[in-house]
């Protein structure tokens, strides 16, 4: 057995006239500790007042310290008082006069909420009775307690705070943005200055190679109309030498290529990766979340590329 | 009214980089943006650490009293602030105890005062009389 000393709770209730009237005294005072906005004289003249009949014949300033210090221990005690000695009337009674300390002026604070509750629940009240009994002493029905845990209690609570993080946010975006708008410009004049630098250089080149050009033109015509020639005669014997070999256009070539992106020479293996580039680019599956006519013209597209690629394959 | 700091996984008096570094870990975003309105802002966090306490105070003491499952204990509250019952002996019944423990010592001395009294009155006499006895016979030896 622990021969600690007496606490001063347990003093107190050892002294008294009438423990559970000493109990239900510790237990007033901590809902009143809990009230906000009272001064520290109003809340012993409010427990003087409402426990006036009270039998326990000690002064009521040790009781306020021990609430003042949130003795778990002592609060524990004289719940436990409570709960044994209290009839069915006592407890209703108590539980009025705890309602009446809590709200004076009709807010309850939200610890007081839970106070409130934990009492109901220590005297054995159900919720219907205390609502009942809440709304005849405060004429305003019981309400349940805010959550202060969650973010809309602070957009009712403390407006200002919120305004000031969206004002925050929007001046964060809007720098973002000037930083932006000033970069592109930046890059605008470069590419402008280098445009005019070009743009004069190339004039002057264009004068020089058109004075070149107007004394090429005339010697080149003569010499072209040679070679057309020389080609066409060339082009007839090869037609004799070669006709049973399937006929196909270099230019069909080209341009199934050029459906590809590739200059005319690309190897085979090329060709396969632009191929499958291509495909995965336009394959109409990419578009089925997309309208009809999208996926049918990206069907299109695929089938050209499905199709010159075949055609590279077979003649390459 | 939820226990932010056990969803977190922080003591409750964590320092503000600690709640910052556990907000920014925080993958449940309605829980990240509901801890940054309430811890990150040092006024929101006083009010929410004081009603924390008294929540907190009240789910200890509703364990010790049995009362974990009442009417007036339920949805988020219940859910982060009950404990698991306390095997603590009721104070009650320790008042009790000691109350009675001090009545029989009390009880015990009274009942054996009178013999004790004669001992302790006998020890003293003859106590008294050695030293007056050994002080005369130095005091001649020394003549």
């Amino acid at each position: 057995m622990s021969i600690a000393r007496f606490s001063p709770f347990e003093l107190l209730l050892l002294k008294s006239r009438s423990q559970v009237d000493t109990a239900t005294l510790l237990l007033l005072a901590w809902v009143l500790v809990h009230r906000q906005h009272v001064s520290e004289g109003q809340r012993r003249r409010r427990l003087a007042q409402v426990t006036a009949q009270f039998r326990h014949g000690h002064e009521l300033g040790p009781i306020m310290g021990i609430a003042h210090s949130q003795d778990l221990q002592a609060i524990q005690l004289a719940a436990e008082v409570v709960r044994k000695e209290c009839s069915k009337e006592q407890s209703l009674s108590v539980l009025h006069q705890a309602i009446t300390v809590a709200t004076d002026d009709g807010e309850i604070s939200l610890n007081n909420h839970y106070i409130l509750g934990f009492l109901a629940d220590l005297l054995n009240v159900a919720p219907t009775t205390f609502s009942t009994l809440f709304q005849e002493l405060t004429g305003r029905p019981l309400r349940s307690a805010e959550d202060p845990s969650r973010d809309a209690y602070w957009q009712v609570h403390d407006p200002e705070y919120h305004a000031r993080k969206q004002r925050d946010a929007q001046a964060a975006k809007q720098k973002a943005k000037d930083a932006q708008t000033k970069a592109e410009q930046r890059q605008r004049e470069n590419k402008h200055k280098q445009q005019n630098k070009q743009h004069q250089k190339d004039q002057a080149q264009h004068e020089q190679a058109q004075r070149e050009r107007t004394k090429q033109q005339q010697e080149g015509a003569r010499q072209e109309r040679a070679r057309q020639e020389q080609a066409r005669q060339r082009e007839r014997q090869h037609w004799k030498q070669e006709k049973k070999r399937p006929y196909s256009p270099p230019d069909r070539t080209h341009r199934a290529l050029a459906v590809l992106g590739l200059t005319p020479g690309a190897s085979r293996t090329d060709i396969r990766r632009a191929y499958r580039r291509m495909a995965q680019l336009h394959h109409p599956d990419r578009f089925y979340s997309g309208s009809e006519h999208q996926i049918a013209l990206a069907s299109a597209r695929f089938q050209r590329v499905k199709s010159a690629y075949d055609y590279l394959m077979q003649n390459i | 009214m939820r226990d932010l700091y056990q969803r977190l996984s922080l003591a409750p008096g964590a320092s503000d980089q600690a709640i910052k570094n556990a907000v920014a870990r925080c993958p449940n975003s309605a829980l990240r943006q509901d801890a940054e309105a309430t811890l990150a802002v040092s006024e929101h966090r006083h009010i929410y650490d004081n009603l924390h306490k008294t929540v907190s105070d009240i789910g200890q003491l509703r364990a010790r009293l049995g009362l974990t499952h009442g009417a007036h204990w339920q949805g988020d509250v219940a859910n982060d602030f009950s404990l698991p019952p306390d095997n603590a002996i009721s104070r009650h019944d320790e008042l009790i105890d000691r109350v009675s423990f001090a009545v029989s010592l009390h009880n015990r001395w009274q009942r054996f005062r009178g013999p004790w009294l004669l001992v302790t009155l006998f020890a003293a006499g003859a106590g008294i009389g050695l030293a007056f006895g050994l002080a005369l016979g130095l005091g001649l030896g020394m003549g």
